[in-house]
């Protein structure tokens, strides 16, 4: 009954190992699905513009919290509005 | 015009700090205690740790004046080298007995270990079961 | 039945060797089939794995004495729960349990992750088929639970000081901690490879790494509470390797949790991040080491067991590839932006991160010193108590300070004196908190007086960010809500000061008095005032207690007593103690009683007094509840890393 059991087990695990290569003997498109070289500029540019507009958003609680006073936002808000708007600039106009 | 940025110096100068913090302090503090089994004990003194299993009769009292008095072998039974140990304090932990493994800290002259402290170990969890 | 959990255990490492191979083939390939194919096998060693802890629990609850584990570490006295926690009791059980959390991990980490990280994910694979390559190996060739022997009648049982509710707790929780470090190591190997540098490998096993992190914190304290409960010497940390081997890649994982904000938010410190992963991992296996090999002398391990050169090989083997890969990509690991000012929060997560490696390295060099004092001067030398002490003051108490300030700085840079304004609160309360404390007579220990004041300050740091936040949005609960990352963050600042408070108190303003006492005869110890009132010994079927009874009368009155248990079966001595838990000032009278004469009734008594040391315990509990907080799922955050990578995947 035990054997019987361990039979089927590792008969299961052998499939399952084989299991892509039974589902598409023939497959048209093996290629791991990476990201193309333009995917990936794009990630890029996805992940500054987040970043900018985190930036912003942290400061601007920071500052309406109290903890950033109103000199030290003035000198730290622009450089961050200009970073956020290059990244989305850059995300909007079409690359290729 | 590019200037260096000052916030590296402040960490270079951090980890210079940190290092000569700890430098100093081992160069004047060590507080290193040199570790020997019985049979490394040749020509040794002073303050030091003796790892070792527990031989012989236990003898006497740790809160007596004369002190708790047993031997010392080499963990592994190598060598006959035996050391003399009279140990003063708090009684040992209970653990501790005849064929134990010890760690005794102490003052060791005249071919005797003044022991001050005593650590037994827990016996060895993590010895395979095949041994 | 051995046959059946040696057999799944080939199988699982047969299953590891293949996700290894065949992974690593896949990914360089960029195959999608075999990369599926290496995940599923990886999947079956969870299986397989599975099916050797299922055969190993059925025969420790059967009590199969043919099976060697068994019969070594219970017998049939052994209550359930403890006859179950032998699993991980011993040698073979406790890697069983981490090849099993290693593949589950492995398998979820891998499968949640497939769809949006394919690249990544393929080499993750045989990374962790890797490490399981070696733990299945040692399991099958060189330390194997299935060893049988005909059954003995009855087993040798489990010492009795291990019977605790924490001894049963305390092990898993480490291995969760230790074994989930290999996550995210896994992903930044699988980042340095597929050349994903960027932080997407951080942002998928953030939660992973903060997991780890928090049941390797919680399992030391739950450890600490046993040594303070159950070995008895008035202490909970006694800076033995075993207890460093846990410490050291907790701070390494305190420093990389810190330092990742960095990298995700101003794309620096990618190098650094990187060493700092794989140095939380090797620390961690590394500790591995030094609990099972007998190197260093040690409470807990003494003999020179055969697993020793193997791990040690490992963790070089492992070290050297990943450093080398490392500098290979280095080219892809350049910082986006620079540290431009020297007050910053990106510069305060730089103090921190070296405070917390300098103490890592510190503690390391203590438990290495052995070693290399053998192998260079012929001589094995033994740091002390005082190295660690030393160290832990100088680089913990500016940590603490920093609890305070890096919260209240901003990112870029913040001038000096918006930063003295945000303080001026904090640094009023710290000043007032110090002066009180001069006049009740805390003066008498400049560190506990220094812990106590950059207590203070942290405590007050804290409580105005919530003030402050909370009006701002109009609830704290919102507030926490949106960001629990940060507000999770505050409250395990808040546990760290209670568990500094609690260091502190108990060991810079403790008390403790060595008495021999005759029958009737009294003592004093700060405050309290205890008299001898006899010795009972009482027989009990597995156990004789023999006890000293005190009376007790000062700040608390009643009577405490501590002594011997000597256990019938096993055959094995136990030291009781006596603890008196004040909870309105958290201290501990603590009663050791070493010797005890039931027929003259003559005592040898050391007696403690620990202020607030159970501001340690309660320091866990606030810990797991502002870890669980940052745990916290967000759904927002998961959209948001779905956007990024969706269409991508997609296509």
């Amino acid at each position: 009954m035990i054997i019987v059991g361990i039979l089927l087990a590792a008969a299961a695990v052998v499939v399952l190992v084989a299991l892509p290569f039974l589902r598409e003997p023939v497959a048209a498109d093996d290629r791991l699905d990476a990201p193309s070289e333009a995917d990936e500029r794009r990630f890029t540019l996805v992940e500054e513009r987040d970043r900018a507009l985190t930036a912003l958003k942290e400061l601007e609680f920071d500052h309406r919290t109290g903890k950033v006073d109103d000199a030290d936002y003035r000198e730290l808000v622009g450089p961050l509005r200009q970073a956020a708007a290059v990244a989305l600039r850059a995300l909007d106009s079409p690359q290729e | 015009m590019p200037t260096r940025s000052p916030a590296r110096l402040v960490v270079a100068l951090a980890v210079a700090g940190v290092l000569a913090i700890f430098l100093l302090y081992t160069a004047v503090a060590g507080h290193s205690t040199p570790t020997l089994t019985p049979s490394e004990m040749q020509g040794k003194s002073g303050k030091l740790q003796v790892v070792g299993t527990v031989v012989g009769k236990l003898r006497g009292d740790s809160h007596s004046a004369s002190g708790l008095r047993f031997q010392l072998a080499d963990p592994q039974g190598h060598g006959g080298k035996r050391v003399d140990v009279v140990y003063h304090g708090a009684a040992p932990p209970p653990l501790f007995r005849v064929g134990r493994s010890v760690v005794v800290t102490g003052t060791y002259a005249h071919e005797r270990l003044q022991g001050t402290d005593i650590v037994t170990k827990c016996p060895s969890k993590y010895t395979s079961t095949a041994s | 039945m051995a046959d059946l959990g040696r057999a799944a255990l080939v199988v699982t490492l047969g299953l590891a060797v293949y996700s290894l191979v065949v992974g690593g083939i896949a990914a360089r390939r960029n195959e999608r089939r075999l990369a599926a194919s290496a995940r599923n096998a990886l999947y079956c060693s969870f299986a397989s794995t599975l099916v050797a802890a299922a055969v190993l629990a059925t025969a420790l609850v059967r009590h199969d004495f043919s099976f060697k584990y068994v019969a070594a570490h219970t017998n049939r006295h052994l209550p359930v729960a403890y006859t179950l926690s032998a699993f991980w009791g011993g040698q073979e059980g406790s890697l069983l349990l981490w090849l099993l959390v290693l593949t589950g991990y492995g398998a979820l980490a891998v499968a949640i992750n497939r769809g949006l990280l394919r690249d990544l994910t393929a080499w993750v694979v045989p990374v962790i088929g890797g490490i399981a390559t070696f733990f299945s190996f040692v399991l099958v060739a060189v330390a194997s639970p299935f060893d049988t022997q005909t059954a003995p009648f009855d087993g040798a049982g489990l010492t009795p000081s291990l019977q605790n509710p924490y001894m049963v707790a305390h092990p898993p929780m480490l291995y969760l901690g230790y074994v989930g470090l290999s996550v995210p190591f896994a992903f930044a190997v699988g980042a340095l490879l597929s050349g994903r540098t960027d932080e997407r490998w951080i942002i998928a096993t953030r939660r992973w790494t903060l997991a780890a992190w928090m049941f390797l914190g919680f399992g030391q304290l739950l450890g600490a509470h046993w040594a303070y409960v159950e070995v008895g010497w008035g202490g909970y940390y006694a800076w033995d390797p075993v207890e460093n081997a846990a410490l050291m890649p907790w701070l390494a994982a305190t420093a990389f949790l810190h330092s990742v904000m960095v990298q995700e938010r101003k794309g620096m410190l990618k190098v650094w991040n990187m060493v700092l992963v794989a140095l939380a991992f090797e620390l961690s296996v590394f500790g591995t080491f030094l609990t099972r090999s007998g190197v260093v002398n040690s409470i807990h391990s003494f003999s020179k067991s055969s697993i020793g050169p193997w791990f040690l090989a490992f963790v070089v083997i492992s070290s050297i590839f990943s450093l080398a890969l490392i500098m290979w990509r280095l080219p892809l690991l350049k910082a986006k932006t620079k540290l431009e000012s020297a007050i910053s929060r990106e510069a305060a997560f730089l103090y921190n991160n070296l405070l917390l490696v300098a103490l890592c390295l510190t503690i390391l060099w203590g438990v290495l010193f052995p070693i290399v004092t053998q192998l260079l001067r012929g001589e094995t030398r033994t740091i002390g108590r005082p190295y660690y002490d030393f160290f832990l003051r100088t680089f913990g108490l500016p940590l603490l300070l920093l609890m305070g300030i890096g919260p209240l700085v901003a990112w870029r840079k913040t001038s000096l004196r918006g930063l003295l304004r945000t303080l001026a609160w904090p640094i009023t309360a710290a000043v007032a908190t110090g002066i009180v404390l001069v006049a009740v007579g805390g003066g008498s220990s400049s560190p506990g007086l220094i812990a106590y004041t950059f207590s203070a300050f942290v405590l007050a740091t804290i409580v105005v960010e919530l003030v402050r936040g909370t009006r701002a949005t109009g609830s704290l609960f919102v507030l926490v809500a949106r960001n629990r990352r940060r507000y999770g963050g505050y409250v395990v600042h808040a546990a760290i000061v209670l568990l500094a408070i609690g260091i502190a108190g108990s060991s810079a303003y403790s008390s403790s008095v060595e008495r021999r006492l005759a029958l009737g005869q009294s003592m004093s110890v700060a405050g309290y005032t205890l008299t001898n009132r006899g010795v009972t010994v009482d027989a009990k079927p597995n156990v004789t207690e023999t006890r000293a009874h005190l009376a007790v009368k000062g700040r608390w009155s009643g009577s405490i007593s501590s002594g011997d248990n000597q256990y019938v079966n096993p055959p094995e001595p136990s030291r009781e103690v006596g603890i008196k838990t004040d909870w309105l000032r958290g201290e501990d009278l603590y009663v050791i009683v070493d010797e005890s004469h039931p027929k003259t009734g003559i005592v040898f008594v050391q007696v403690l007094v620990k202020p607030l040391i159970n501001l340690i315990w309660v320091a866990g509990i606030v810990f797991l509840f502002g870890s669980m907080i940052a745990l916290w799922p967000d759904a927002r955050e998961q959209r948001r890393l779905v956007a990024r990578l969706a269409p991508i995947a997609s296509s």
